[in-house]
């Protein structure tokens, strides 16, 4: 949906007390009525720019500010230079969350693509109950990722948990899921994909937005469900999955609830994550808040960095029309 | 202000058009503003009355008895005093060392008059200028400032920074061993010499005995002996027994590499890896899960012969097992289930034959923190609340150890249990050292400590890392050097 924009270009019918040919753009302020047009417009837009400005940007300039000062949140901040920075080359735990947030954002985000093509396609046949199944596969997506948390700690619990008694039924000698250094940060990976459902129907409507008539093509001309899945159906699907990697790189890296709520960035710090290290640096450890900020920075950085990759790379692989 | 009213006129007739003018707009907010002022006046308290007592906040994020207890002091408190009144207020509960619900509601300019603040990290927070130093506020109130001359001595130690009081010791918990006896008499074990009276007996001789209650089930443990590291069994705990310091004051280093810390932890990990790391560990996982309720305690359940934790469980003993109190070298009675009868304690058991047992206590601290409306009102309540008529109420409701030594002494107030913890811990009692990277000293340590009970890392190299990041933090703070609370 195309949302309405401040233009500067020439209105479609001139009013009045424009003249009616005019070659180069006027200013806002030219005429009462474009001011009045102006003034009506910013109305509209101001509880968006406020907020913008007082929870966004304000916060992010405070944030990079901060990040130069050694601060605890109470004291007058006082300026260390790059102080703040240095120190996360030296600070064991950054490197080790640093590390968690990479692994889980590269195994998750992949993983869950995957995932929700899966579910959509399954969400896509032609059944009558389709209905129903669509409400299945999309219900663990309705739950709040704390409450999820929960239900994951029970399932994966290393005694009664009802993943490791199916596991034992086969005679396997089942993980301690997040007991266990190695597989604690796996768990995590494994529990994200429960939130597929949200993705999956987004990739539900890009599906819907193949033509038949190109399977039906392909069908004609001897194309088994493979081949139209991996010729048709796929690249025409690229947007969508390079919407969902941006947006899943974003989400993967700010991952906290799960490591607050279940492990608690234990064991060994083996699901501390970046974003669980500066809430802990910003709120636990007292003095800190500088640091914290600078990890923010550096988190920012990042993100950018990933999403810029895939951005740069997206021309390779995504296909935005049929030719 | 002029471009104000200008975007509103303008914005006013290009809304609404010629129907609603600036006028109307105004006249109407004006009207509404008055009918508000007016309504708001007629509901409103006189003044005179609600300006009789000053308002003081007082947050907590206590539960259960703990809150019962706190509430009925402010009523006590309310009903003794002329110029102030307390609202008790519950804040949801959190890991002790996580403060970001009243850091925030400070800077937001909310924060409450009195916070009840785990003394261990006071120091942290006093450095973060988070606390006001009450030093004036006691000497107002004729109160020495010397904190030693009313408190017991590491709970005084730990309500100093730098040489000044910044909270008052509320109450303290004090470490020692739990043993379900009658489990292990059944079991045809001897725990006569157990008793406290013939001193600590040595932990080669607990784990040989406790061992003995070990049952596996298919490839998982049913019922254990002892888990070292389960409840109190923390860096802290087996670093003392084993006479080690944490913290070298004169240098400021923190010293979670000393030989004597780094036995305590060797000792914990060979007892984990003789035992089966990952079969223990899936034993005790889920009731060291932060916020498990009692009854996920297996020595509660029955699974467990003995633990290490603190002077609260005699109440949970009671009030989960059943029976009636724990005492030492109680006397098996009965049959069936465990009860809190059952259960006996002792001093927690030494390296070497003939060592003095040694254990560690934290509690918490009245505060009152930066940007409190009333700090004089804050200030009296935590004097109450942590002076005699405060502790001794909740040493009554809740069974609290207090620390004010007048009634450490009072041995009706205490009854049988708190006394012989009194009388037989307290003089070898150490506290955790108050720093202004406590709370993260403990969090790493907490990590390393997990490695080395899980057989991930060594105790050297886990506790160098601990060394490396707590040490970086401290220099990065600026803090050094740090005046040690009892001098030198």
């Amino acid at each position: 949906m195309a949302l309405p924009t401040i233009s500067t270009a020439e209105p479609a019918v001139a009013p009045r007390d424009q003249p009616p040919v005019n070659p180069t753009p006027r200013r806002l302020w030219d005429s009462p009525y474009r001011r009045s047009q102006f003034l009506t417009a910013m109305v509209f837009l101001a509880p968006w720019v406020i907020g913008l400005l007082a929870f966004i940007i304000y916060p992010i300039g405070y944030t990079v500010y901060l990040s130069f000062m050694r601060y605890g949140g109470f004291l007058e901040p006082e300026f260390i230079g790059l102080d703040n920075y240095t120190r996360m080359l030296n600070d064991g735990v950054f490197h080790q969350s640093l590390w968690n947030t990479l692994y889980y954002t590269f195994f998750a985000v992949p993983l869950g693509v995957v995932v929700a093509m899966a579910l959509a396609l399954a969400m896509n046949q032609p059944v009558r109950e389709i209905g129903i199944y669509r409400v299945i596969l999309y219900l663990p997506s309705v739950l709040p990722l704390f409450a999820l948390s929960f239900i994951f700690w029970a399932l994966l619990d290393p005694n009664a948990g009802i993943v490791n008694e199916f596991l034992r039924l086969f005679g396997l000698n089942p993980p301690n899921w997040f007991g266990n250094v190695h597989t604690a940060k796996p768990a995590l990976v494994l529990m994200a994909q429960f939130g597929a459902g949200q993705i999956a129907l987004v990739f539900l409507a890009g599906l819907k937005g193949i033509p038949d008539s190109l399977h039906e093509a392909a069908m004609l001309d001897g194309a088994g469900a493979m081949s139209r899945f991996f010729n048709i159906t796929l690249p025409l699907m690229t947007p969508v999955i390079l919407y969902d990697l941006i947006l899943g790189i974003s989400l993967g890296l700010q991952i906290f609830t799960q490591p607050f709520i279940i492990t608690g960035g234990g064991p060994a710090n083996s699901t501390n994550t970046l974003v669980f290290h500066i809430y802990n640096n910003a709120f636990r450890f007292g003095g800190n808040m500088g640091y914290a900020s600078a990890m923010g920075v550096f988190l920012f950085v990042v993100t950018f960095l990933l999403a810029y990759v895939v951005f740069w790379t997206s021309n390779k692989w995504v296909h935005y029309d049929l030719s | 202000m002029k471009e104000t009213r200008l975007t509103m006129k303008n914005s006013s007739t290009s809304l609404f058009g010629k129907r609603v003018d600036r006028r109307k707009v105004l006249k109407g907010t004006a009207a509404t503003g008055i009918g508000l002022g007016a309504a708001s006046s007629a509901f409103a308290v006189p003044n005179i009355l609600a300006q009789e007592k000053a308002p003081v906040v007082f947050w907590t994020t206590h539960t259960a008895t703990g809150f019962e207890a706190l509430t009925q002091i402010g009523e006590d408190f309310n009903a003794q005093s002329d110029a102030y009144t307390v609202e008790v207020v519950q804040r949801p509960p959190a890991d002790v060392t996580d403060s970001s619900s009243l850091i925030t509601a400070v800077r937001g300019g909310e924060g409450p008059d009195v916070y009840l603040l785990d003394r261990f990290i006071v120091a942290e927070r006093a450095a973060q200028g988070l606390l006001q130093d009450l030093t004036e506020f006691m000497e107002a109130a004729g109160d020495n400032p010397d904190l030693t001359d009313r408190y017991v001595p590491f709970a005084a130690a730990e309500a100093v920074y730098n040489g000044a009081p910044y909270a008052l010791p509320f109450d303290t918990d004090v470490r020692m061993l739990f043993y379900n006896r009658r489990m292990m008499e059944e079991a045809g074990i001897d725990v006569s010499g157990w008793a406290p009276e013939n001193g600590p007996i040595t932990l080669e001789e607990a784990a040989e005995k406790f061992n003995q209650l070990n049952v596996e089930e298919g490839d998982q443990y049913s019922q254990l002996g002892f888990v070292p590291y389960y409840s109190e069994g923390w860096h802290y705990t087996y670093g003392f027994l084993f006479g080690g310091e944490f913290f070298d004051w004169e240098n400021c280093q923190v010293t979670p590499d000393n030989e004597n810390v780094l036995a305590g932890a060797q000792w914990v990990q060979d007892y984990a890896i003789a035992n089966d790391v990952d079969k223990m560990y899936a034993f005790i996982q889920n009731a060291m899960r932060p916020g498990t309720p009692p009854t996920d305690n297996p020595f509660i359940q029955g699974r467990l012969g003995g633990f290490i934790s603190g002077n609260w469980m005699f109440a949970q003993f009671r009030n989960y097992m059943g029976g009636g109190s724990a005492t030492p070298a109680a006397t098996p009675e009965g049959g069936g289930s465990y009860t809190a009868d059952d259960v006996a304690y002792t001093l927690i058991p030494v390296p070497n034959e003939g060592d003095e047992s040694a254990t560690w206590a934290g509690g918490w601290s009245g505060v009152v923190p930066q940007g409190a409306k009333n700090p004089e009102g804050g200030y009296e309540f935590v004097r109450y609340l942590c002076g005699p008529e405060g502790s001794r109420t909740y040493t009554e409701m809740n069974n609290n150890l207090p620390v004010l030594t007048e009634l450490t002494s009072d041995t009706e107030l205490l009854g049988p249990d708190l006394t012989w913890v009194v009388e037989n811990l307290f003089p070898t009692t150490n506290y955790r050292p108050p720093l202004p990277v406590g709370a993260r000293y403990w969090d790493e340590l907490t990590n390393a400590w997990e490695s080395i009970y899980l057989n991930q890392a060594t105790p050297e190299d886990a506790m160098a890392q601990v060394k490396q990041n707590v040490q970086s933090e401290l220099d990065a703070g600026g803090y050094c050097p740090i005046e040690n609370p009892v001098g030198e």
